[in-house]
């Protein structure tokens, strides 16, 4: 490899990315201990997630290690395999709590949904990325058909995280790609009737709750708003300072559920107080604004828009998970990047960025 | 495919400043080379983006960490810290003696934490074999139970454990996971039936009683019955407090004492054990009741009804098989039959028509000739003696218990004024005592009549209720509070079941000084001279009045003869009653007895009083008889 390339790496970049990922892992350790007796037990959720935190790295490196344009090339072909095994998940797939998202591979279980949100992302930057102007009809529709043949076969395993994940990131993608004038003004007109037929025709009854609960936690505290009100509560006691690294009585004590995946970042709250979730808040978005440069930075629009879109992937669940911590946002199972523990998202995340890495090193790459 | 749009650039851009962030400008690369240009507004929406993310959490976090950061922090103390509550021992129930009735006992239980033990058919297997209780009632106890407990609290599967077997468990408990003995309080009563009617028992408390008083929790031992429901307040004690720190499972994690628990108050009695356990054994078994009151404080000496049933079964949790042998047992041992059963009075309501007749202005010295039965249209109502009483006055009346001079007498009165002067007296509505479920009696009337079979009184109705039969019901406890009104001078007192009570009058009895002295000394009369010659004591100025109530009327020809008990069926048999009171050496009491289908009042009832006399006054004496009243 080109020794100039490794000087070139967003080190800003990766810097973030592992004081995060750090930050989660000493998280999880706080969040695994449970209080027994006088003393402490830890269940081992940091040291797998230390673990794939490694496997992750490998993975990244592995991201970098090629032409980022080449995936430009396996756009199509990629999308492809994602729709087929997709396709695959009625037949072979394996049903847990109701839904039927994984094929079973023996040692491991994949879920096509999350091949296909990579090979939907790669594939919108290269139908975005064909000329400069601001998107026409013809574009937005090519793409956003290309788009719903994956969205449709999600939504009926049924999948609604991964879907909203989905159209929200094509939705970034193309909304700083750019619309002409009379699209844009369309699409928000449409908008809220597809809401209102989403609402109706669309949604389980359990994710219809959820949103209910959202606007109205107090309702059913033993219910669906027991998680929205525990972990108000655990955030809130936080006060200013927290209450210390493993001292956090919320999650010590099991009030706190989820508090290893999607609902990690309250132990933070609870344990680090305001100034710890400030502190992380900043991370994040200084984490957010290294992706960013690299997107302006890049030489050519496919890279830019990749990196644009690994940017809203980030963005949406950074949002949405805090934002349903703390009560901003209705529960839905989307965990926070390199806080919530969980072994393929820190293997996505870190291969992502290494996507990312690759462009920030091949910018200037464009010689003849 | 290799080959795209992207073609290397050929003219060199210089600088590609970011727009004014000291961010990027710390993240500026050098660049060269470049001919791709972001799109502007996509380059601000990312930024706008980002600032915007950073606002609206930081706003938040401000808002639920600082604003309301004390609020939240409350909370999370009151989900860690419990409140527990210390177990307060009742207080314990003496008898006028300090002779224990009721008191608290430790008890081993053994009880099974299901989210703890591995095998449970072989666990429970195991408790067969140390309790020698059949598998199959133990599975049932833990089919009825496990849902009433969560997985990780004990549920109970032995509640009264002996130590023995205790030190056994102990020794192999190891070996069974999930298994733990546990030490409860039991309420205990040491006298059992003796005492259970006026007791009653403790139970787990219900979630209707949690519901109306907060200090109560699951698992509390409350009054049920008799006086432990009656006392509840004075014996419940109040319990002390533990701070307890639990996670979201309830699992305890330390505990810290706040309050001590108080205990409740001792209770004693106005009953005596010994004159009780007398009282008990004379019935022998018969069905009925006794009561020994003390007519100048209304006290309650004894308190006797049969059969009864072990009240320990209940406090213990009774077991579905217990309860329903009590419940259908057609010997019925749950009824309290001293205040809860109602029969015909018989002939011991003579002893309220004779006061009534005395206020009405009939004289005693007027005669009536009885010859065996009156006519009364096409119905024949006939004196107990089948030949007649012949001439009787008053006095004769009541000692050899004259059926036709009550009844041509009550008929000049008529049904009203009965009614009247009955109720007066105290009947058909509740003595007042410190029981629960007491019950009124009936005294017959004109409107009662109309509104219970819509028809009218007729003379015949007033015949039967002028001796007692007919639709007329009372308890025993009213009769020992009449008899005691007699003696007191004329006051209806509560009966009193505690030591420490005062006399409580509810009423006066509509009767004149002389009416009273009359009715006593014809008592006095009755049991020297009369039908109640079995109580008759030359040691003890003593009286009564008999009485045998009908509980069927047998359908008789004019030439039957009157069938003998032991000729007819038991629960065809009258019922059987003595209504007495003693007076020696300045102590007075009255006793009723009242056996249930137990035949004439003289033979069956009058020696169970003679027997608690025998044991109030001592066997009898051939000392002469003082006069008392």
């Amino acid at each position: 490899m080109d020794k100039r390339l490794f000087s070139y790496i967003n080190w800003g970049l990766l810097t973030f990315m592992l004081l995060l990922y750090l930050l989660g892992v000493g998280n999880l350790y706080s969040a695994s201990g449970t209080r027994v007796g006088d003393g402490m037990a830890f269940s081992g959720f940091y040291q797998r997630q230390l673990i794939w935190g490694m496997c992750g790295l490998v993975c990244m490196i592995a991201a970098m290690s090629f032409d980022y344009r080449q995936l430009r090339n396996l756009a199509w072909p990629f999308f492809l395999v994602s729709i087929l095994l997709l396709l695959l998940v009625p037949v072979a797939g394996k049903t847990i709590y109701g839904a039927r998202r994984w094929i079973p591979l023996g040692f491991m279980s994949i879920q096509p949904s999350e091949i296909a949100k990579f090979a939907v992302l790669v594939l919108s930057a290269r139908l975005l990325a064909r000329d400069e102007n601001p998107l026409g009809w013809k574009d937005f529709s090519t793409v956003l058909c290309v788009a719903l043949v994956p969205c449709t076969l999600i939504i009926l395993q049924p999948d609604l995280g991964t879907t909203l994940m989905l159209l929200l990131i094509l939705g970034g993608m193309i909304l700083f790609r750019g619309l002409r004038g009379y699209v844009l003004k369309t699409c928000l007109l449409t908008a809220p009737t597809v809401a209102a037929f989403m609402w109706f025709a669309g949604m389980h009854d359990y994710q219809r709750q959820r949103i209910l609960t959202f606007l109205n936690p107090g309702h059913d505290p033993r219910g669906t708003g027991y998680h929205i009100l525990q972990s108000r509560i655990a955030i809130g006691s936080g006060r200013l300072w927290g209450k210390g690294f493993t001292e956090g009585t919320q999650s010590q004590l099991r009030f706190l559920p989820e508090r290893h995946s999607d609902f990690a970042v309250a132990v933070f709250g609870e344990e680090w107080g305001f100034v710890g979730c400030v502190t992380l808040v900043t991370l994040f978005c200084l984490f957010l604004l290294s992706i960013f440069s690299t997107a302006v930075q890049a030489k050519d629009r496919f890279g830019s828009l990749l990196v644009v879109g690994i940017f809203f992937y980030f963005f949406w669940q950074i949002f949405i998970n805090i934002g349903m911590v703390i009560g901003l946002m209705p529960v839905v199972g989307i965990p926070l990047p390199f806080i919530s523990y969980g072994g393929s998202a820190t293997l996505l995340n870190f291969t992502l960025l290494g996507i990312v890495l690759n462009v920030s090193m091949r910018r200037f790459m464009f010689k003849g | 495919m290799l080959k795209n749009n992207n073609t290397p650039p050929s003219s060199a851009i210089a600088e590609n400043q970011p727009r004014g962030s000291v961010f990027r400008a710390w993240l500026k690369i050098h660049v060269e080379n470049e001919r791709y240009q972001p799109p502007r507004n996509g380059v601000i929406l990312l930024q706008v983006l980002v600032g915007m993310l950073f606002f609206v959490l930081v706003t938040r976090l401000w808002y639920l960490q600082i604003h309301r950061g004390d609020e939240f922090a409350r909370q999370a103390q009151g989900n860690r810290l419990r409140q527990e509550r210390i177990f307060a021992p009742r207080g314990r129930i003496l008898d006028n003696n300090d002779k224990v009735l009721a008191d608290n006992r430790t008890a081993w239980g053994l009880s099974l934490v299901r989210e703890d033990c591995r095998d449970i058919p072989a666990t429970l297997t195991q408790i067969s074999v140390w309790s020698s209780i059949p598998l199959s009632q133990i599975w049932e106890k833990y089919q009825q139970d496990r849902f009433k407990v969560k997985s990780f609290e004990p549920l109970l599967l032995l509640t009264d454990i002996n130590f023995d077997l205790v030190a056994r468990i102990e020794s192999e408990i190891y070996a069974w996971p999930g298994l733990k003995i546990v030490v409860r309080t039991k309420r205990n009563y040491p006298e059992k039936d003796l005492f259970a009617h006026v007791l009653g028992y403790v139970a787990e408390v219900n979630e209707k009683e949690m519901a109306a008083d907060e200090t109560l929790a699951m698992g509390d031992l409350v009054g049920k019955q008799g006086l432990e429901l009656e006392l509840e307040k004075q014996l419940r004690g109040k319990k002390g407090l533990y701070d307890v720190e639990v996670d979201a499972h309830a699992h305890t994690l330390g505990k810290a004492l706040r309050e001590e628990p108080r205990s409740g108050n001792e209770m004693s009695l106005s009953i005596n054990l010994a004159l009780q356990r007398a009282s008990w054994e004379a019935f022998g078994g018969e069905a009925g009741c006794a009561v020994v009151m003390e007519p100048d404080s209304g006290k309650l000496r004894a308190f006797v009804t049969s059969p009864a049933y072990d009240n320990n079964l209940f406090s213990a949790g009774i077991s579905k098989r217990d309860w329903d042998a009590l419940r259908t047992s057609n010997r019925f041992p749950l009824q309290n039959r001293v205040i809860q059963s109602v029969y015909p009075p018989g002939s011991v309501w003579k002893l309220l028509m004779t006061a009534l007749f005395l206020e009405r202005g009939i004289s005693p010295r007027e005669t009536v000739f009885c010859p065996g039965e009156v006519t009364l249209g096409n119905r024949v109502f006939r004196c107990w003696k089948h030949g007649g009483h012949g001439s009787v006055n008053m006095e004769s009346a009541i000692t050899n218990s004259c059926d036709v001079y009550f009844y041509l007498m009550a008929e000049r009165l008529g049904i009203d004024k009965i009614e009247e002067f009955a109720k007066a007296s105290g009947f058909g509505r509740p003595t007042g005592i410190s029981l629960p479920h007491e019950r009124s009696g009936l005294v017959p009337s004109r409107e009662w009549k109309w509104r219970r079979f819509g028809k009218t009184w007729v003379r015949g109705e007033t015949y039967n209720t002028s001796i007692g039969q007919g639709f007329t019901l009372v308890t025993p406890v009213q009769i020992a509070v009449y008899v005691s009104a007699l003696l007191n001078g004329g006051d209806i007192l509560k009966p009193q079941l505690l030591e420490d009570d005062g006399r409580v009058v509810t009423g006066r009895l509509p009767a004149k000084a002389e009416t009273r002295n009359f009715i006593v000394g014809a008592m006095r009369k009755t049991a020297s001279a009369g039908t109640a010659h079995v109580v008759y004591r030359k040691d003890a100025d003593m009286g009564g009045k008999t009485g045998t109530a009908q509980v069927v009327k047998l359908k008789m020809g004019a030439g039957d003869r009157r069938l003998r008990t032991s000729e007819m069926e038991y629960a065809q048999r009258d019922h059987a009653w003595i209504a007495t009171w003693g007076s020696k050496k300045g102590r007075t009491y009255v006793v009723v007895v009242m056996v249930e289908h137990g035949g004439g009042g003289s033979s069956v009832a009058g020696p169970i009083a003679k027997k608690i006399y025998d044991h109030i006054f001592g066997p009898a004496q051939d000392t002469p008889a003082r006069g008392a009243q």
